[in-house]
């Protein structure tokens, strides 16, 4: 990338938005297709009501619950490499950011339709908002689920402008170069932005404040989404190591899920010289780390159980080993602790096809992470007469498929679009032109 | 009546450095563009920090100020006991005041970026040329303290690759 030009950049990064191909317009399709399945789906549930789903009582918490986790959780990684790592100055990041940060906001997008799926009357959802109303009515502040409608749609919010902010002189960069009503459209949505020394310093301000303000939020969102379990007393659930343990096993999924996307995005837009080699080992690097937290993390819930003397949540753990869910346990462990601890080799870390498998391993991990705890908790609790088996139905299969559906659709869409890398960032790690050569 | 000014473009970002220092010291207004911030160009044209942390301040403050009314405005209308809490938990509504902190601070920081910026605008100005946003760096001097001959002069010298004189 040393080697590249200011003019070389904006001709690699704009040259990607060239119109779609056949393939392109066959995988959007493709994926429109799963995102119909999903919300013929949810038309079905609507109409007929939850019981068309697997959950009953008391696992009334299912898949819905788990998709809803595991996609916030997949949003965390995009604001840590935008935000965290900005404002640690990892340089490594620059290539990646800007497809981070769209995943971050297609993720809540897709991870914010599942409340409004799990609930009975979707038509009353504003209801969970405060207005002023003829019963005065308000919502219970102190509940964890009303703390999760603000957490997530504050994310929501400052995950599309923070993503915004950083495009507007990338989208003044693409309508530069474009004709016709694309240069109208583009000119619109970066608001005619100039460039000028007066503009770059109000940016470059505002950028570090969101980047500031983006750190605080992305570790409040995944603690609030854990304190929706651990603020209860259901057994495997209360525990207060949940916050942490959840905001790690958030980046860790999320940075595997930025290996999925990029390995052929970069492949697909020939970004190979743009994200290099390095940039993809640097985020396996994380990955170990955040792998190595989620060990530590289930290794201390068993000790917790173990050593709190509790006869209820000691079977409950026991449960997860040997019991019903047993397999999904396994697996867990596997993908998420020992599967990562393959990137200490560099072998592995730099090889595409066991970069790919082993993130695809972590995500799937991930998301019987989710299975597990929500599910397998709630199946086994206090009461053994109420003790059950969860079985997702094809209801919620076809919500499952849709959700990733859509998720990748607006991935593609972007990708397409808008530019993928940040024009103005690489630039910035460039060495400027000059005439007499420093030194 | 448009006010003469003159447009430089340079390849090379140390002649636009070289050109702004010169500009600096004839007193002669003028501004930069540029395809990317660069710290040279920050240090030839010193300026002070943005106004736009003000706004972020002040959003972040409203925002713990809103949060905390609105939860303790709802709490006091039924004055419920919920799990033996007192009638306004402080604890759990530090959730609520922080999550509007950040809410709010970062509308109000795009605010004031807004209008600091001046934007959104409705048509590129007419002297803006494309190719500032790929890799060429131009500075707009207001012909108001010297002649445009001395101005263009100015550029010349400093290495300026074309230049064009507009209106503003």
């Amino acid at each position: 990338m040393k080697d590249f030009s200011y003019s070389d950049i904006n001709r690699e990064i704009i040259g990607a938005m060239a119109p779609p191909g056949k393939l392109y317009r066959f995988v959007i399709g493709f994926l429109f297709l799963g995102i119909l399945i999903g919300a013929s789906c949810w038309a079905y549930q609507i109409s007929q009501g939850l019981g068309v789903a697997g959950v009953r009582h008391p696992v009334v918490w299912g898949t819905y619950l788990v998709n809803f986790v595991f996609w916030v959780g997949i949003a965390h990684s995009g604001t840590l490499i935008s935000a965290i790592l900005f404002l640690l100055r990892a340089q490594w990041r620059t290539a990646i950011a800007r497809s981070s940060e769209a995943m971050t906001v297609f993720a809540v997008m897709t991870a914010g339709l599942f409340p409004l799926i799990h609930l009975g009357r979707v038509w009353v959802v504003y209801w969970m908002i405060p207005y002023p109303n003829q019963r005065n009515l308000w919502p219970n502040f102190q509940s964890p689920l009303v703390f999760d409608v603000i957490a997530i749609s504050t994310y929501l919010i400052v995950s599309i402008l923070f993503w915004y902010t950083g495009l507007i002189p990338d989208l003044a960069a693409v309508r530069d170069q474009a004709k016709g009503i694309r240069k109208k459209l583009y000119g619109l949505f970066s608001l005619n932005w100039t460039g000028t020394h007066h503009q770059w310093r109000h940016y470059g301000w505002a950028y570090l404040l969101f980047a500031a303000l983006a750190t605080p939020l992305v570790i409040s969102v995944h603690s609030v989404v854990s304190w929706d379990f651990a603020l209860s007393i259901v057994p495997g659930w209360h525990s207060t190591i949940f916050a942490p343990y959840f905001v790690a096993g958030a980046i860790h999924s999320g940075l595997a899920m930025v290996l999925i996307l990029l390995i052929p995005l970069r492949r697909i837009y020939r970004f190979e010289n743009i994200i290099t080699m390095e940039t993809l080992e640097s985020i396996a690097k994380t990955i170990v780390l955040t792998g190595l937290i989620m060990g530590y993390s289930y290794g201390v819930e068993f000790f917790m159980a173990w050593y709190s003397g509790d006869e209820v949540e000691r079977y409950t753990f026991l449960w997860r080993t040997i019991g019903y869910y047993a397999p999904q346990f396994w697996i867990m462990l596997f993908s998420n602790s020992v599967a990562p601890l393959f990137y200490f080799f560099k072998k592995v870390r730099t090889n595409l096809v066991s970069l790919y498998i082993i993130a695809i391993l972590i995500n799937l991990g991930m998301w019987f992470e989710r299975y597990v705890i929500i599910v397998g908790s709630v199946a086994r609790e206090f009461d053994p007469y109420s003790w059950t088996i969860y079985t997702p139905t094809w209801v919620d299969y076809g919500i499952l498929i849709g959700s990733f559906c859509l998720f990748l659709f607006l991935f593609f869409l972007f990708a397409k679009f808008l530019p993928a890398v940040s024009i103005t960032e690489v630039k910035e790690e460039l060495e400027p032109p000059l005439r007499r050569s420093v030194g | 009546m448009p006010k003469p000014a003159l447009m430089g473009i340079f390849a090379y970002l140390d002649d636009l450095v070289q050109a702004l220092e010169v500009l600096k010291r004839a007193n002669l207004d003028f501004t930069v563009f540029t395809p990317i911030p660069r710290h040279e160009i920050r240090e030839a044209v010193p300026m002070k920090p943005s106004p736009v942390r003000y706004f972020t301040l002040f959003g972040g403050a409203f925002g713990i100020i809103s949060g905390l009314s609105l939860a303790v405005f709802t709490v006091l209308q039924w004055k419920f006991i919920v799990s033996g809490k007192p009638i306004i938990p402080w604890i759990p509504f530090v959730i609520v005041a922080f999550e509007f902190c950040i809410l709010l601070g970062v509308l109000i920081t795009l605010t004031g970026l807004l209008i600091n910026i001046r934007l959104p605008r409705l048509h590129l100005p007419q002297y803006y040329d494309p190719r500032f946003s790929v890799d060429r760096f131009g500075v707009l001097v207001r012909c108001t303290e010297a002649t445009p001959e001395e101005v263009s002069k100015i550029l010349t010298e400093a290495g300026a690759e074309e230049i064009h004189k507009v209106g503003i």
